[in-house]
């Protein structure tokens, strides 16, 4: 690290002849910022203060989509180009990794500037530009932002290690020695042995949760959280429709405990709840907390009145949990979860993944989970293989059709939002020779042209080569071709997103498992009331067994309804007071709508 | 309470001379039926239908019998008729989820009825017009579901005096165990324990069927071992270890346990050569196996030290427990079928029990192969899937009690015991499984 006290405190960024942070500075030493105002604003999407509740997400790496400007890199104009394919896919609302000023050192999590887009990707008028073109085709788009840190690139930074007395010289965690809260335990234990980091300039050592680069932010300091709290003003201003907040349990210190989930922590939470709720309904704020279900509730904030911080947590030991039931052939370990995860307030909902650009590590769940995840996968060499790899679906499961679709179906109907990962829908594979985080971020399989058609740029310019193998390779797996064949993944998938849509039983219902005594069947009934009083009621039935299997439901109570098969509208037979029997081919599922016979059929 | 139940039950004695041998819990099959006499009957429900609680005595030994009767028997009920009542049909009510629905409600009231009395356990408040879902038939009893929170089990031969199931389940229950079903309520009648109700696991699934669905995972590769299969089972095996480890302590803890020496078992090993002598005369192809087995339980006298002997399961086998999202469950604390009632309520090693699982580990694997063209290749893998699961589930009893693998000599005798008692059912009932048993024999002695 440099020491120069006279560097321009924008120096580090590198974003001259773009709008940024720390251009200039006013007489009184505040870093002048752009304005919301300063850029265009994207039209509204269409006003559903629940949109979330019922929504399916995509997550989509900018980077990897599609390349606009034939650079090699993904880029925002590029993937507003997409946005007709993803609306015809009928997806609700896209995830973007973080697109800010950053130098790269942590995936873009390292934010050297909230007010300014990595140059790479465009500027913040091409997100503007996205976000239009997003929501004039009834989609949204949330992003990940990071409150607790920064990149010690960030003006605030090199303000403050410069200027102790200045208006920064408090926004970050400075102390004379290294000795304070040390009862924090240090995350990443690979790279650092300390939570404590010397500056030399400043001559301090500042506090850190996750790497040396990145400064916490001192939420102590009343302006500290008037900053974020703009910096969430001005994308919401701009128009985009909620956060990821990343990291959010480390934003407060306190002597004598570990520093996480502290009190002080969640006020702030529901500060921004209060931004959102007063001057931005209907935006949501997605909690980034990898612990246990039941202390994930904690950030959906006060049950009484429907929740006053998150709107959205993700739900994450119920992924590996989906994987394991599959390969055991037994329901337990999906339904044990279930059972384990506590009620939500009425305003807050689970995200639900297969798959995304991270990978679950055990080190983040309870030790009673560690030990059983640990217990089952240790002794079965080929999940084993997989712990801390991260893969794609379609590899994972052998490339097996059937189990890709059991995986979608139980992922599009299990309680939560959906959220699925790009190039998921077209069975793409990974490079595992890419290393692991580059693995699955290779670019979008749009054609069977150059560069998979991503970009027309030189195929080595290209930021990660395209998966070129007989099985996954762009030749054979790609957007163009799935998309003419109505056999295909691509179209399965876009239809089983349609008939999510049409039955808020999955969103908005509640879940009720329907036990069998056939373990490697997993059924279960949601319900969902609409306000004008009718009832909409779904039965999913699982067969986790690559064997066809039989099963009897005891649906009693639903004597004289008729389930409707929701694919192809099949009636099935009534229910009657006996048990129900179906039988399920290998890996097979059914989706049923339950109607009452008088609403069914032609007037008698 | 009037005379006429017992008088319109009297005059179906014919009828049910006929009925009671063809019913899968009557117990003196093979022999005539000459004595057939009703000792008492009660009734439940008035009208169409109307139900009649019956106790009767055949050929010396008692049953309950329910009788449901209708002017129209439906065509759904055709097949559980017993007879003709003057214009009207009796069958057995047991089928009838329209008279059964009415029992638990018998149950919440805290009735009583011509001699019955149908009690809830102290504390529970039971729910009441729950609609009534008859289940499969057992050896011994008939099984009644109401609605997704309670099973009646119907004991078909009721025996005078305390009950052994309901004894152990309510001692477990004191103790805060997690691994059985809730005890809610009793019907007491004529000195016996006439029905138990307990809460209804709806979310269960037998430890047979979840094992068997790792065996047929594990046959179904074509090379891959037992640990490498997805459907590997020794995960749940040693849970369920964990489990039957916990019920004995938490039995031993309640009921006491106590510790005898081997001198001790003298009346346990005349039993185990006596049936052993039984099974010879009956089954030829054990004979080249007796000097082997007569040596292992003998060996038992030479165990040093105690060996701690409480009130255990007494048949423990994997159609005996029930996976739950909570864990595993045991069910069915009423003994052995074979033994006698005096002899169930005895103390005995838990290791029988421990044996009991492990003979039905071997079950397990080897179903899928027996009766079939001998295939060596399907064997050595379900042998492999058997020893693999019997020594985690031994793992997972030693995380919560002592090692069974630590007392071989006495776990050895009471699997042998139990494979000889398992040749005779397979010979007289599935002569192809006798193999299974035989192969254990060959395998232990």
């Amino acid at each position: 690290m440099t020491v120069d006290n006279d560097a321009a405190p924008d120096a580090a960024l590198g974003l001259e002849g773009v709008p940024h942070t720390g251009e200039s500075v006013t007489a009184d030493g505040h870093l002048v910022e752009p304005q919301a105002e300063d850029f265009t604003s994207a039209r509204q999407a269409p006003p559903d203060f629940e949109w979330y509740k019922s929504a399916v997400f995509y997550e989509v790496l900018v980077r990897a989509f599609n390349d606009s400007d034939g650079n090699g890199t993904g880029d925002l104009r590029g993937l507003a180009d997409k946005l007709d394919y993803l609306q015809w896919l009928g997806v609700d609302c896209l995830w973007l990794p973080p697109f800010y000023a950053s130098p790269l050192r942590d995936g873009g999590y390292d934010i050297s500037d909230f007010r300014a887009v990595l140059p790479e990707f465009g500027t913040v008028e091409d997100f503007s530009y996205l976000l239009d073109q997003a929501h004039r085709r009834g989609i949204r788009v949330i992003t990940d932002l990071v409150l607790n840190h920064t990149s010690d690139a960030h003006p605030w930074f090199q303000e403050g290690r410069n200027h102790p007395d200045g208006p920064y010289g408090d926004y970050y965690v400075w102390s004379d020695t290294d000795e304070r809260y040390s009862d924090a335990r240090i995350i990443f234990v690979d790279t650092e042995t300390s939570n404590w980091t010397y500056d030399p300039v400043r001559g301090q050592f500042y506090w850190h949760r996750f790497f040396s680069h990145q400064p916490d932010l001192n939420y102590e300091n009343p302006e500290v959280q008037e900053a974020m709290l703009d910096v969430l003003r001005f994308w919401l201003d701009i128009g985009i429709d909620g956060f990821r907040l990343d990291a959010v349990p480390y934003l407060f210190e306190e002597e004598g405990t570990n520093c996480e989930n502290l009190p002080r922590t969640h006020e702030f939470l529901k500060k921004c709840r209060k931004v959102v709720d007063d001057e931005y309904p209907g935006r949501v704020l997605l909690a980034e907390a990898n612990q246990w279900p039941a202390d994930v509730v904690e950030y959906f904030g006060d049950p009484e009145i429907g929740g006053d911080e998150c709107h959205m947590a993700f739900h994450f030991p119920l992924m590996p949990r989906i994987f394991m039931a599959v390969r055991r052939e037994s329901r337990f370990p999906i339904s044990e979860i279930l059972a384990q995860t506590p009620a939500i307030p009425g305003g807050a909902q689970w995200g639900i993944f297969l798959r995304n650009h991270d990978e679950l590590t055990l080190e983040m769940v309870t030790d009673d989970e560690r030990d059983y995840m640990y217990a089952e996968y240790a002794k079965d060499p080929r999940m084993k293989a997989n712990i801390g790899i991260r893969r794609r679906l379609a590899p994972l499961l052998d490339n097996d059709r059937n189990q890709q679709e059991l995986f979608t179906a139980l992922l599009l109907s299990l309680p939560g939002s959906p959220v699925l990962y790009y190039g998921d829908e077209i069975g793409m594979g990974d490079n595992i020779w890419l290393g692991d985080r580059d693995a699955v971020r290779t670019p979008m399989q749009w054609s069977p042209d150059r560069n998979a058609g991503f970009s027309r740029c030189d195929p080595g310019r290209l930021y990660l080569p395209a998966i070129a193998d007989p099985v996954y390779g762009f030749q054979a797996v790609n957007v163009e071709s799935q998309m003419n064949n109505t056999s295909s993944l691509l179209h399965w998938t876009r239809r089983m997103l349609q008939v999510r849509t049409e039955h808020t039983a999955f969103g908005k219902g509640d879940f009720t498992e329907l036990g069998s005594s056939n373990p490697s069947v997993l059924a279960y009934l949601r319900r969902h009331t609409r306000p004008d009083g009718t009832e909409d009621m779904v039965i999913c039935v699982n067969n986790l067994s690559r064997f066809p299997q039989p099963v009897e439901l005891h649906l009693s109570e639903l004597e004289g309804r008729i389930p409707v098969e929701l694919t192809g509208g099949v009636r099935f037979p009534a229910i009657g007071e006996l048990p129900y029997l179906l039988t399920l081919p290998g890996h097979g599922f059914y989706w049923f709508q339950i109607t009452d016979p008088q609403e069914e059929g032609e007037p008698q | 309470m009037s005379t006429r139940p017992l008088h319109a039950v009297a005059s179906l004695t014919d009828d049910l001379r006929t009925w009671l041998p063809a019913q899968r819990w009557f117990a003196a099959k093979g022999r005539d039926l000459t004595d057939v006499r009703v000792e008492r009957a009660v009734g439940l429900a008035d009208g169409d239908p109307a139900l009649v609680h019956a106790l009767v005595e055949a050929n010396g030994e008692l049953y309950q019998v329910l009788i449901g009767v209708r002017a129209e028997l439906p065509d759904h009920l055709a097949p559980f008729a017993i007879g003709q009542l003057g214009e009207s049909h009796a069958y057995d009510a047991t089928h009838d989820p329209e008279l059964m629905s009415g029992l638990i409600d018998l149950m919440a009231k805290g009735a009583d009825l011509g001699g019955l009395s149908w009690r809830a356990e102290p504390g529970v408040e039971l729910l009441t017009g729950l609609r009534a879902r008859p289940i499969g038939v057992e050896q011994s009893n008939t099984s009644v579901v109401f609605g997704y929170h309670y099973i009646l089990k119907l004991f078909r031969r009721p025996v005078l005096g305390a009950n052994r199931d309901v004894d152990l389940h309510r001692a477990l229950w004191a103790a805060g165990s997690k691994q059985i079903a809730q005890p809610v309520g009793v019907v007491e009648g004529a000195g016996a324990v006439l029905g138990f109700a307990q809460r209804f696991l709806g979310d269960s699934a037998e430890g047979w069927a979840t094992a068997t669905a790792s065996v047929r995972d594990l046959l179904a590769e074509g090379d891959l071992h037992a640990r490498e299969v997805g459907g590997d089972f020794a995960g749940e095996a040693s849970r369920l270890g964990a489990a039957v480890a916990q019920v004995h302590a938490d039995l031993a803890t309640t009921l006491g346990s106590d510790v005898i020496d081997a001198a001790g078992m003298e009346s346990s090993l005349a039993q185990m050569h006596r049936r052993l002598d039984e099974v010879l005369l009956e089954v030829p192809a054990l004979a080249e196996h007796e000097a082997a087995v007569r040596a292992a339980f003998d060996a038992v006298r030479g165990v040093s030290g105690g060996i701690p002997v409480q009130h255990v399961h007494g048949d423990l086998h994997l159609g005996q427990v029930l996976r739950t999202t909570a864990g595993w469950v045991l069910i069915d604390f009423e003994g052995e079928p074979a033994a006698a009632p005096e002899e169930r309520v005895l103390t005995r090693s838990p290791l029988r029990d421990v044996a009991g699982m492990l003979r039905s580990f071997d079950y397990a694997a080897l179903h899928l192969v027996a009766g079939g063209e001998p295939d060596h290749q399907q064997e050595v893998r379900a042998a492999e899937w058997a020893d693999r699961n019997r020594a985690a589930f031994c793992e997972g009893y030693a995380t919560v009690g002592g090692d069974p693998r630590e007392h071989a000599a006495l776990l050895r005798a009471f699997e042998l015991d139990k494979a000889v008692y398992e040749v005779r059912y397979e010979h007289r009932n599935r002569p192809d499984w006798v193999a299974i048993p035989l192969a254990a024999i060959k395998r232990a002695a």
